[in-house]
């Protein structure tokens, strides 16, 4: 069974925070965290989660797939757009009114015990992984806040980078980041 | 009928083979909130705070301070307050007979398990059993995750609805709160009676409820004329106790009546009657007709109030057979005769008599509900419906 | 340098299964296509995408940007006790079925059981339930919404009609946010232009 290793998970976080606040000289840009919020501005958080994991999952779904692309959405591959959107409300959502874009990540990485090969049986909702070792995930979607086109999506289910060390975190925010709009080009540590 | 009778062959059976017991009764004193040892707990923590934070934001969540106060009083009368004081409860629109613990002190507790309920012992008796499996630390000891709110009913869906009958034994009937192995089960059980038992409520509620929720495993199965398969499994090979083993050493164990313990059924009636029409709504739609007929059935005892009479109609009518629709509309005069305000028994009422071509009757029925609800949501439908000539 | 600001959250995701491998097709505009095998035929205005994937026998699914975004649904002559779409657990999760004695009063119910019953869904609520012409044929118009398991609210529209026995049901779901009302029209125009054939399936 997957582990969920808190110590593991923080470390992670303080890591690739740290790898994302020094990848920012490179993207140009000030990076602020989104405030903590409840009530009725935290149910407009909510929805906006929920919406962003859905137009992850179809593009995920119809975009990275290659075979099960949509035809109407192939004909605007080739003319160079990528068209995905969250709508123009999203200066509702909570910290929007200080920011020009926000970035969405999800890293999630699971390392399986010393010793034990385990099969994971996941509910219906989720996709099934058979795993022998670890599984290592990583999602980030930029969205423009005027106009809540997601201007870019990069998922890989194969990540590199050991996120428990700083080194590996900044490697797996080298390639969460590859291809970010604006970005210079910058040469990470142990790159792929 | 076979149902009835392989459930007086094995109760005797079992009554045989039941050990006498002396189980120590005194409940531990409390040992205060507990905190994550080692890595493996405190990614547990994690994961169950993960959670928390996605019941909080759920569209399943049942916000009514004064419903959650009320449940919370329940869990604080039967656990004492030093141990409910850092329980954050949940209370999810799921219409399954569940409540779950996770390790970090949060609880949810299911509108299908406040449906089924017909006291607060028995309520007090659901949750403390719950709570022993918590303060025991079983979760901790064999975990399974379970990530945010969205397993929470990806979940129901794999358990199915109350009357579902999953290949594995340990998600039987009950989903969460059967999810343990035998030992731990039996130890929930025996330390949520001593909460029980030390507090003011009357212990039997225990071993009732689940008597209950056999029979409605087995109606439900009668309903969709599947066998049961709660017996088919001999006892020695289960890795928990079979509801009938545990109602029967439940009860043994809670003793004769004590006078002076309470149920407080009016009470509970009086904190569930709100809800109440949602929650028959809830369970009505789930296409379990067997399984429902049952949890109505159970709530009128031999009282069949106008809400519960609605809710068979309904029921009936839905199914939708010929016979149905005139037993439907039985029901829906039934109800109405009791309380002939409410607009929905006479929208149900009629719809029954036009389907089942009783045109008239039912077209009067419809032209009452409009004029009791005149912006109903399907007002112009059914305005259509009492304008066709035929 | 042009400063720009970002703002970073972290949200857990939803992964979906791919979908077979067969490819999705291309439902072009204005020439009149019919819906799985059916009599049921419709003209769209604008292109749309058909799903390799059918929710059922009688059933097929089109969308602008993936289905969980918008998501236009056929119901093509339901026959009396059968259910709308796929059961995906008869036993322990059986659906509702279709009868040929309902209503057009008692279709919104059926679809709202269903989901119900079979996906899962716990709040789900119908918002306005009104006669209208459909397909040629006297029918039923309705709109709802609803919350299922991942938490995205959504709104639904939908036109019926009840011809020889047999059901024919339209439904447009969509996430509230945006998406409901970035296609509606588009819903309501291939509806608009939706012909039931005489003749069974």
């Amino acid at each position: 069974m997957f582990e969920p290793n808190a110590d593991w998970t923080a470390q992670a976080r303080e890591n690739i925070g740290a790898a994302l606040t020094q990848a920012q000289a490179t993207l140009g840009n000030r990076v602020i965290v989104q405030p903590d919020v409840v009530g009725e501005a935290a149910q407009i958080q909510a929805d906006y989660m929920a919406l962003f994991s859905a137009i992850a999952g179809s593009v995920i779904n119809y975009q990275f797939f290659v075979g099960n692309r949509l035809p109407t959405k192939v004909r605007d591959n080739r003319a160079g757009a990528f068209e995905w959107t969250m709508g123009p409300g999203v200066s509702a959502i909570p910290g929007a009114s200080d920011a020009d874009y926000a970035l969405f990540i999800y890293t999630e990485d699971h390392y399986g015990s010393t010793g034990r090969k385990v099969l994971q049986i996941l509910a219906a909702v989720s996709v099934g992984v058979a795993v022998q070792t670890g599984l290592h995930k990583g999602y980030a979607g930029l969205v423009d806040l005027r106009t809540g086109n997601l201007l870019w999506l990069n998922a890989d289910m194969a990540m590199g980078g050991e996120v428990r060390t700083p080194e590996g975190a900044q490697r797996r925010v080298a390639q969460l980041l590859e291809d970010f709009p604006g970005r210079r080009p910058v040469q990470a540590a142990g790159a792929r | 009928m076979n149902g009835r009778l392989s459930v007086t062959a094995v109760s005797l059976l079992l009554a045989v083979a039941a050990p006498a017991q002396t189980e120590n009764l005194a409940v531990p004193p409390y040992q205060g909130v507990y905190e994550p040892q080692g890595v493996d707990e405190r990614g547990l923590w994690m994961e169950a705070d993960e959670t928390e934070r996605s019941a909080r934001d759920s569209g399943l969540l049942i916000r009514d301070q004064t419903l959650n106060d009320y449940v919370r009083s329940v869990l604080c009368r039967t656990v004492g307050d030093d141990r409910c004081r850092n329980v954050r409860i949940y209370i999810l629109r799921i219409p399954s007979f569940n409540a779950t613990m996770f390790p970090n002190g949060m609880m949810t507790v299911w509108s299908g398990l406040l449906l089924r309920c017909r006291t607060e012992a028995e309520l007090a008796s659901v949750l403390g059993h719950e709570f022993a499996h918590f303060e025991r630390r079983h979760t901790v000891n064999r975990f399974r995750r379970t990530r945010t709110a969205t397993d929470i009913l990806a979940w129901s869906a794999l358990i199915g609805a109350v009357t579902a009958q999953p290949s594995n034994t340990d998600l039987l009937v009950i989903g969460g709160l059967f999810r343990f192995n035998r030992d731990q089960e039996r130890e929930a059980d025996v330390l949520g009676l001593a909460y029980l038992t030390r507090s003011t409520y009357r212990p039997q509620g225990a071993s009732e409820i689940w008597v209950r929720m056999m029979g409605e495993v087995d109606a439900s199965a009668l309903g969709r004329a599947q066998r049961s398969r709660r017996y088919d499994r001999a006892p020695f090979f289960a890795t928990h106790p079979t509801e009938l083993e545990r109602a029967t050493y439940l009860r043994s164990l809670a003793g004769p009546d004590i006078a002076g313990r309470a149920d407080n059924a009016e009470a509970y009636a009086a904190a569930m009657r709100p809800w109440t029409r949602i929650f028959l709504e809830d369970q009505v739609r789930l296409n379990d007709f067997g399984g429902t007929e049952f949890v109505l059935a159970q709530s009128a005892g031999n009282r069949w109030t106008a809400d519960l009479l609605f809710a068979r109609g309904e029921l009936y009518r839905m199914r939708g057979n010929p016979r149905d629709l005139v037993n439907a509309a039985d029901f829906y005069r039934q109800s109405i005769t009791q309380d002939d305000g409410r607009p929905e028994a006479f929208r149900g009422l009629g719809l029954a008599l036009m389907r089942a071509r009783s045109t008239e009757e039912g077209k009067a029925a419809l032209r009452r509900y409009l004029e009791l609800k005149p912006d109903a949501p399907d007002a112009p439908m059914i305005r259509a419906l009492v304008d066709q000539a035929f | 340098m042009h400063i720009r600001t970002y703002m970073i959250t972290a949200v857990a995701l939803l992964l979906m299964a791919p979908a077979a491998a067969i490819a999705n097709s291309l439902i072009a505009a204005n020439a009149p296509v019919r819906i799985a095998n059916s009599t049921l035929s419709v003209t769209p205005s604008q292109d749309w995408n058909k799903l390799s994937a059918r929710p059922g026998r009688s059933a097929e699914t089109w969308t602008l940007d993936g289905d969980a975004l918008n998501n236009l649904t056929y119901y093509a002559g339901i026959q009396s006790d059968r259910p709308l779409f796929r059961e995906v657990d008869r036993r322990n999760r059986p659906l509702p079925r279709f009868s040929a004695t309902m209503l057009l009063a008692d279709i919104p119910t059926l679809l709202e059981n269903s989901y119900r019953a079979g996906r899962s869904v716990a709040v789900y609520a119908i918002e306005q339930v009104e006669p209208v012409q459909f397909a040629g044929q006297s029918g039923v118009h309705f709109r709802y919404s609803f919350t299922a398991g991942d938490e995205v609210r959504r709104r639904g529209e939908a036109y019926g009609a009840i011809v020889s026995g047999c059901l024919y049901l339209v439904t447009y779901e969509a996430p509230a946010i945006h998406y409901f009302d970035a296609s509606i029209e588009a819903f309501r125009q291939v509806i608009a232009s939706a012909a039931i054939g005489s003749g069974r399936r």
